[in-house]
């Protein structure tokens, strides 16, 4: 198994697809974060509260959902990959064993997706402690929350990438996996969340913010952090479950 | 004794049967060609001996065991089956040290395995910069890599130049004689006559024959030409037990099923002077097409209706 960890370890070094979409979720980031500060407490129903408040600053170190969608996103490209570019035929000739190959991946992926997390949450809370305290404003937030928050957001994007490598082994497309994963996001957690509120916390994506400091809409709780982190490891475990035996099943031709 | 075996390999693709009861050995130490025009079962066949599709019936095992059996595959057999298997923006240095390291074998084989198919001066070059032939090589190379007893070639003079063609001519040869066993399929017969101990034809999923290429034509139609005014006694005397006769002029006939020898003695007793005769042995292409009844218009047709 270790071996198969570092070859695909090996496999994300050698390309540059990691580092570009890491640097995107950074930039993404960075760029909400900061027009986030920037037009807290300002005018207009879209504007976070101001930076004095809880409220301001946990709306800003927050704004680490970019990164979570990227992190499944890469765990997509670690898994379809192989099939966009028909290596999946050399990988399996390498390591038959199509399962340690799926397990190694989903490891992997989930250990880079930890560093997008990293990233986005030491970009949310250095450019909202710098905008706060150029304001002038004490931080209203505890250290623990801040850790809290960050923790959330590193362990989420770890999960979520995993998550990504199962359905990138389900829909083989790349860009359909892509484009699915986008349209679960944006879409069926906004659409499923906001017609019936209640199911909001246990949605993936919107469980993985809620980890990072996100509010639920529409006055509904967000599960406790163990709880929405146990939540959303348990999808990701059945989704690559369920990718795992369809991998073992399927024919590469 | 045989290093590889098919048998009574089934694989049905929806309502395609792609492979159709088909069995065959392959001795160690051999060079054998797998032919068969395309879409016969070819790709299919070998993705199932190595363990990549699943067989709907039948086996397909390497030394015994299949290829999901055998421990660190890439020591025992190497394989080439497509040549765009490759991260387009990898180098061809980098896809090597991957496959090393997937199958456990030492990084330092990456640099032989590079020499051996001339690519070490390119080695650092992206594989998307890479002509069809160049990824051939790195396939060859990748193959290699194990230093494995068993090659597995599929097409793998696709997209090679005449000199590539030569060059991969040669090392299968050299292979051989370092006594590996290499199963290498091709649609075209000619390209692997020169370097093939024996074949296996396959057609439409099923076996056509699997003999020695001199067996292969010994056993092929002939066609003895004859040019003698006794023209019509001569056939009517010929013309039965499986003897064709096509009657191509008053005094020239074409006779299949018999040989030369047999049609001289037979106009000897009837005392029918034979002004002329010929005989077309059958070159390997024809016995190809005789066997898989897929000539190059059949062929067309093939690709059309697919």
């Amino acid at each position: 198994m270790i071996r198969q960890i570092r070859t695909e370890l090996l496999k994300l070094r050698t390309i540059r697809l990691p580092l570009g979409l890491l640097a995107t979720a950074a930039g993404l980031t960075a760029l909400v974060t900061i027009l986030g500060a920037a037009n807290a407490g300002g005018a207009g129903h879209m504007a976070p509260p101001p930076l004095d408040t809880t409220a301001g600053v946990t709306n800003l170190l927050s704004r680490t959902g970019f990164a979570m969608l990227l992190a499944a996103v890469f765990g997509v490209t670690v898994s379809s990959g192989e099939f966009r570019h028909d290596t999946a035929t050399a990988t399996y000739l390498a390591t038959p064993n199509r399962v340690r190959v799926l397990a190694a991946k989903a490891i992997v992926a989930a250990g880079v997706g930890l560093l997008f997390g990293l990233v986005a949450s030491a970009l949310t809370t250095g450019i909202t402690l710098a905008f706060v305290a150029a304001k002038g404003y004490a931080v209203t937030v505890s250290g623990a929350t801040i850790a809290r928050f960050a923790a959330g957001a590193v362990l989420g994007s770890g999960l979520l990438a995993a998550i990504g490598v199962g359905v990138g082994s389900l829909i083989r497309s790349q860009l359909a996996a892509i484009v699915a994963v986008f349209l679960w996001s944006f879409v069926v957690e906004q659409v499923v969340g906001g017609l019936f509120n209640s199911t909001q916390p246990y949605l993936p994506f919107t469980a993985a913010g809620t980890m990072a400091g996100s509010a639920l809409g529409g006055g509904t709780s967000a599960l406790p952090f163990a709880v929405a982190a146990a939540l959303v490891a348990g999808i990701a475990v059945v989704v690559s479950g369920v990718a795992a035996r369809t991998t073992v099943q399927a024919d590469i031709a | 004794m045989s290093v590889i075996e098919v048998h009574e390999l089934t694989k049905q693709f929806g309502p395609v049967l792609a492979v159709d009861h088909l069995s065959f050995e392959v001795d160690r130490g051999t060079v054998v060609g797998f032919l068969g025009p395309n879409g016969a079962g070819k790709t299919t066949t070998l993705r199932t001996l190595l363990g990549l599709v699943k067989p709907t019936d039948g086996r397909a095992t390497i030394n015994g065991k299949a290829y999901l059996e055998l421990a660190d595959p890439l020591r025992h057999v190497g394989a080439v089956l497509e040549a765009s298997s490759f991260y387009p923006s990898r180098s061809a240095w980098n896809h090597l040290r991957v496959q090393a390291l997937a199958a456990g074998i030492d990084p330092g084989r990456v640099e032989e395995v590079l020499e051996l198919v001339g690519l070490e001066g390119t080695a650092r070059r992206k594989v998307e910069e890479f002509s069809l032939g160049m990824r051939q090589r790195l396939g060859i190379a990748t193959a290699m890599l194990g230093d494995p007893e068993v090659l597995i070639l599929d097409e793998p003079a696709n997209g090679l130049d005449p000199e590539g063609v030569r060059w991969l001519r040669e090392l299968v040869r050299g292979l051989a004689e370092e006594g590996r066993t290499v199963l290498v399929s091709s649609h075209i017969l000619a390209e692997v006559a020169q370097t093939v101990d024996s074949v296996v034809i396959i057609d439409q999923g099923r076996l056509v024959a699997q003999s020695s290429l001199e067996a292969l034509t010994a056993g092929a139609r002939r066609v003895v030409r004859v040019r003698t005014p006794g023209a019509q006694e001569l056939a009517a005397a010929i013309g039965h037990d499986g003897v064709r006769v096509e009657h191509v002029a008053a005094d020239r006939l074409e006779i299949t099923g018999t040989t030369p020898e047999r049609v001289g003695m037979l106009a000897a007793e009837l005392r029918i002077p034979i002004l002329e005769s010929t005989t077309d042995a059958a070159d390997l292409e024809d016995v190809f097409f005789q066997l898989t009844a897929a000539g190059p218009d059949a062929h067309a047709e093939r690709e059309v209706s697919r």
